[in-house]
């Protein structure tokens, strides 16, 4: 008995030092991951930080005060300028592409799940197999395909392409898979509802989690994406450019900030916790 | 019984019609443009918007003139080293970081406050990456770490172990801060996705290991890792996809570096293609290298998660089982 309670206590010791340890590091990364934070408001509002690439290793950090300070009605203005265009097509951009992304992709999942097809499994090896394998790498194709129908720049080339996401595709699957209940839409059909009504009034909603949590992903790939533009919006003018690319406008970094993080404030509680995702095997 | 199958039948057409919009444009937009990569790279195809591909045989070259120009530059080897060398180092400490911090978060015995606080800052580097403040993270970065490495180098110096300054040069290159922004960047989102594959997780499982008498470590790798297998598919396939795709992190430093210390196969491809004799063709079988190191990794995520290793057990003594009878016959 004694010696039970003795590996006991060291137990709990140990768990309070793991406990201890985990607090600690968690800290540490937060400093070092909020800091910069900090030091994008001085270098809006305040001083110019810049990387400066010298002969061989020397990359030095050059900290030097902007000669007037950007106030908070300038950065108003920001909203009213020409270059408020990249902001506005950033937004169009990730806007329409996770939303067609999403929409889709549950669609995709569900009919691997509720309809039973005869090259569904095929299908689903497919979607595993694409999912491995990034658009990225078929970029000269992308490119080449967009000279020859002149679609280069074109801001629907950034968008339409979202549409078939294998990535999103498996996620929500894998979902679906431990949550999806034939009942319900069995029961839906007897009320005499449709296919597609039984999809987006009944099903969607109950995908919430896994669409939440994707969305976020997606909606920050999709704003900080800097491949896709960079290849195709090769033309100078200013109505074409996204956010990413139009270089350094006093504010805009700030302004860049917050939809992803307004984003995240509303999705973020909605991530996918607590359900088990796919088979347990034992 | 036969009269659900016979309504089941009735509505399979849905599921084809279903999957239509996904097809189609995976067709044009992913399917259409990576079968002509594959073709651009035995064609001559140069010189920024030609779009007139000739295959390299009818104008009289061999038909690997492309790879042997890609394979013979010494900058795709240092592309090719670089990110073989970023996606392991980054991913690999990222990995033990985020799935430490999740195991230890999901701990039921120690039950860490806050963890949506924690998943929120862990996340936060992705959630506002993007060239501005990518740079301030950058920053912040190169700063702690040329202090911290600073002192390390003079410490271990003064003590006298045997180190030189050379061999700890490796502290302050841009290699190396490359590597440290990736695990920042990212580790966040293993984070979170190990979160989710964790706490997905019945309670029981953990409540019937701690009862056998199972340690944390024990319960981590026997039971923890192989209950979340679909969710650990997953996180696989986001790390290898993200890091051998790496680009925006290490073209950063884009065009300052002369000595190509930087430059990953994504860049050597944009640089073959977008940029000098706009080779489309070089550029072309550079990707088919990168979709053959994709096709590798994934031949290797297929053997660990996917391949079921009783059913393939199962097949071959069946397989053999038919053999004998055919032979018995």
């Amino acid at each position: 008995m004694s010696n039970n309670e003795l590996t006991l206590s060291e137990d709990k010791k140990r768990t309070i030092a793991l406990k201890i340890t985990t607090y600690v590091v968690s800290i540490l990364l937060t400093i070092m991951i909020l800091t910069p934070l900090y030091y994008m408001l001085k270098q809006t509002f305040g001083e110019e930080v810049k990387l400066v690439h010298g002969a061989g290793d020397n990359t030095q950090l050059v900290i030097t005060p902007r000669e007037h300070m950007i106030t908070l009605k300038e950065f108003g203005k920001l909203f009213t300028k020409a270059d408020f265009i990249g902001f506005r097509n950033s937004m169009l951009v990730t806007c329409t592409s996770t939303l067609l992304n999403m929409y889709f992709s549950a669609l995709t999942a569900y009919a691997i799940t509720a309809y039973e097809w005869k090259l569904r499994a095929a299908f689903e090896k497919f979607i595993i197999v694409a999912m491995m394998i990034p658009s990225t790498v078929a970029s000269i194709g992308f490119v080449q395909m967009c000279y020859k129908y002149h679609l280069i720049n074109n801001l629907a080339m950034l968008i339409i392409p979202a549409l078939a996401t294998p990535m999103t595709v498996f996620f929500i699957r894998m979902y679906l898979k431990a949550t999806f209940s034939r009942e319900i839409v069995e029961s839906a059909r007897i009320d005499g509802a449709g296919e597609f009504r039984i999809f987006n009034q009944i099903m969607l909603p109950l995908m919430k989690p896994a669409i939440a949590t994707q969305t976020i992903f997606c909606f920050v790939a999709s704003w900080t994406d800097e491949w896709v533009p960079r290849i195709i919006l090769i033309d100078n003018s200013k109505n074409i450019k996204t956010l990413p690319l139009t270089g350094s406008i006093q504010g805009a970094g700030l302004l860049m900030l917050l939809p992803p993080i307004i984003l995240y404030a509303f999705l973020s509680k909605h991530i996918v916790e607590g359900i088990a995702l796919g088979s347990v095997k034992a | 019984m036969s009269r659900r199958n016979h309504l089941e039948r009735h509505y399979t057409k849905w599921g084809y019609i279903f999957v239509i919009p996904f097809v189609v444009v995976f067709l044009i937009f992913s399917f259409w443009p990576m079968a002509s990569t594959i073709y651009y790279a035995f064609c001559y195809l140069k010189h920024a918007g030609n779009t007139n591909p000739e295959l390299l045989t009818t104008i009289g070259k061999p038909w690997y003139q492309n790879f042997k120009e890609v394979f013979t530059a010494k900058s795709f080897w240092d592309a090719f080293k670089n990110t073989i060398v970023f996606f392991l180092a980054s991913t690999i400490p990222e990995w033990l970081l985020a799935f430490w911090l999740a195991a230890m978060m999901t701990d039921r015995r120690m039950k860490i406050k806050g963890r949506f606080l924690w998943k929120t800052a862990f996340f936060f580097p992705k959630l506002v990456a993007g060239s501005t403040l990518g740079y301030a993270v950058l920053d912040q970065i190169i700063s702690v770490v040329f202090q911290g490495s600073g002192y390390t180098m003079a410490a271990l110096m003064m003590n006298g172990f045997g180190f030189k300054e050379k061999d700890l040069e490796f502290l302050t290159s841009v290699q190396f801060v490359i590597i440290l922004a990736t695990i920042f960047m990212h580790f966040g989102i293993t984070f979170i996705y190990a979160v989710a594959g964790i706490t997905g997780i019945p309670v029981e499982v953990f409540e019937a290991a701690e009862i056998d008498g199972a340690n944390r470590a024990q319960t981590f790798f026997k039971v923890t890792l192989p209950s979340m297998r679909p969710m650990l598919f997953f996180i696989t396939v986001v790390s290898v996809v993200d890091g051998i795709g790496m680009y925006d992190i290490p073209s950063l430093f884009g065009p300052f570096d002369t000595f190509r210390r930087n430059l990953t196969l994504m860049m050597y491809m944009e640089k073959q293609a977008f940029s000098g004799s706009y080779a489309y063709d070089r550029a072309s079988a550079a990707s088919l290298v990168l979709l053959a190191i994709y096709i590798l990794m994934s031949g290797i995520i297929y053997f660990l998660f996917l391949r079921d290793k009783d059913e393939a057990r199962l097949k071959k003594l069946n397989r053999e089982k038919e053999r004998e009878l055919a032979r018995s016959i």
